[in-house]
């Protein structure tokens, strides 16, 4: 995360001199709260792109394309390969990827490749294969072939995804895009990054933060679990033995 | 009805957790074994990470135990002298199971060995139980009077050194086996999330020849004991025991487990220990060939380290 938010501050000091525009943007929440009942959450997000402040234009000139990521909390994550051995299947192979999000989430305007080109995608991670990208010295190709299974299999749970009509333009230059979190997003701090490319190059961008995080007794329950685990632990066994005697003088055998 | 899991961080329906909380309560009322055994790899099946269901379902067993225990506790079928030193190595067992579960969750080989512990143990249990059963069964049929194995009849376990004596079971013998016993159920039920019942109850009748009146009231006591230990262990050790997940289990269980043990009244002893068999060789299988035939998908993954 700080890697890409390192990349973002380098980048935006490049890019923004050439086409000057600004973009106004917000999420429709800030915290995602979960709940017992918690079943997913849906989210807007919404901006316009404004000339840049100093500038004399009234409006700025599109046609703009819009890319908003989403992605969650970072964890270490592995992939692990199963191999047919002695005529059982087991986990034989693995790599290991620090600081992988736990959920990346992609919305375009557009198809991704008409929007720009992919040295760009990938340079500013929006394409989910870049979060795999290993630094040099590890075996690339193992890692490349498994940074694509690993993609597949977040995509298979719902956490990892690419919507090519998941932003909508509603005049030239104000958009607005909808994401579904599922049941299962991870809690934890989280970043939509939004990027505006005119002619494939990107002419703004701006990141805003929201949260998912239990509440409640969900929440107590959890910490509780992490920060008093003995207290927990002992908590569970008299709920239990209290549930079994209550169980068996309520039937009475 | 969506309920959240707070631990496992997932939402599952509140009936179908509380469902087959009470079909494995029913079985498990109905044949007198825990029950830990089926509800595991269930779920597992159904989409909870293993070492959230193996915690969990430990604390469940505790809650199906009780009202058994209790029940045969006021009949005085509980030897409290030799539950207290199969417990004692049970704990200890648990402590070796519960770290040799964090070892192997770390090195991605967790799911192989609850696949290999089930296969092996299952399996082995299941045939034996399978063989004993159908046996009793024909000579019943063919008009032979079964009779019990007399409690003062003597193997060389009996033998060994540091004999100790057993007043309501009537055994005065060596403490060594009933240790190795206790530290072996205490090792692979921490580990495989199952109470032991089933390894229990055989290996007391034909190893330590407890007479038939204490043995299931023992076994049951040395489940509740050892289990409420290995869920405090795993709480600590691991935090992945769900409390919303067990209590939704339990609840299920405890009353499954009631209409269960009315349903067992009207089958015959020999009949419900070859139901049992048939059951626990189906799991054995279905681990069995997880193994065996090519998985749906040869990629996993899986998150490595501390919890946030």
């Amino acid at each position: 995360m700080m890697r890409l938010l390192a990349l973002f501050a380098i980048l935006f000091g490049l890019v923004a001199p050439a086409h000057a525009a600004r973009l106004v943007s917000q999420v429709s929440n800030d915290t995602v709260e979960i709940t017992s009942s918690f079943d997913g959450e849906r989210m807007s997000f919404f901006g316009q792109i404004m000339p840049d402040a100093g500038s004399t234009e009234k409006v700025v000139e599109g046609p703009f394309q819009t890319i908003v990521v989403v992605l969650g909390p970072t964890q270490n994550r592995v992939a692990r390969q199963k191999t047919h051995n002695f005529g059982i299947w087991l986990n034989t192979d693995q790599v290991e990827y620090k600081n992988f999000p736990s959920y990346f989430h992609v919305l375009a305007s557009a198809r991704l490749k008409d929007i720009t080109d992919v040295t760009t995608l990938t340079t500013n991670y929006i394409l989910p294969e870049a979060h795999t990208l290993m630094p040099s010295g590890v075996d690339w190709w193992k890692s490349a072939v498994f940074g694509r299974e690993l993609v597949r299999l977040m995509t298979e749970e719902g956490l990892f995804g690419i919507q090519e009509n998941g932003v909508n333009f509603l005049s030239d230059n104000f958009y607005s895009a909808r994401l579904t979190l599922p049941s299962n997003a991870p809690p934890g701090p989280y970043i939509a990054l939004t990027y505006v490319f005119k002619n494939g190059e990107i002419i703004a961008r701006k990141s805003e933060g929201f949260s998912v995080r239990k509440i409640g007794f969900e929440r107590f329950l959890a910490l509780s679990a992490v920060q008093q685990p003995l207290l927990y632990g002992i908590i569970c066994v008299l709920l239990a033995l209290v549930t079994g005697w209550l169980g068996g003088v309520l039937f009475k055998r | 009805m969506q309920i959240y899991l707070p631990i496992a961080e997932l939402s599952m329906n509140l009936f179908f957790l509380v469902g087959i909380g009470a079909a494995v309560g029913f079985l498990s009322g109905l044949f007198g074994v825990g029950g830990g055994f089926l509800l595991t790899p269930l779920l597992i099946f159904s989409g909870v990470p293993a070492p959230v269901a193996v915690a969990s379902v430990t604390g469940q067993v505790v809650a199906a135990s009780t009202s058994g225990a209790l029940s045969h506790y006021r009949r005085g079928g509980i030897d409290l002298h030799l539950a207290m030193y199969l417990v004692l190595s049970g704990v200890l067992g648990a402590f070796g199971g519960v770290a040799t579960f964090a070892v192997l969750r770390d090195a991605g080989q967790l799911d192989l060995f609850i696949s290999l512990g089930f296969l092996i143990l299952l399996g082995f249990v299941g045939t034996l139980m399978l063989i004993e059963s159908t046996r009793a069964i024909l000579k019943q049929r063919k008009g032979i009077v079964v009779r019990d194995r007399l409690p003062n009849q003597h193997s060389w376990i009996h033998g060994l050194p540091m004999r100790v004596r057993f007043k309501k079971s009537r055994l005065y013998i060596s403490v060594l086996p009933v240790l190795v016993i206790g530290l072996f159920i205490g090792f692979v039920g921490s580990l495989l999330g199952i109470g032991g019942g089933f390894i229990m109850v055989p290996a007391l009748v034909y190893l330590l020849r407890v007479p038939g009146n204490v043995v299931i009231g023992t076994s049951l006591a040395q489940v509740v004991a050892m289990m409420a230990a290995t869920t405090i262990l795993h709480a600590v050790q691991s935090q992945s025991v769900d409390i919303l997940l067990a209590f939704c289990l339990m609840v299920g269980g405890t009353a499954g487990a009631q209409f269960g043990a009315s349903a067992g009244k009207y089958l015959r002893g020999e009949q419900l220990r070859g139901l049992l068999a048939i059951l626990v060789l189906a799991v054995a299988i279905r681990f069995g060939l997880s193994l065996v035939l090519a998985p749906a998908d040869v990629f996993s993954m899986a998150v490595l380290g501390a919890r946030q």
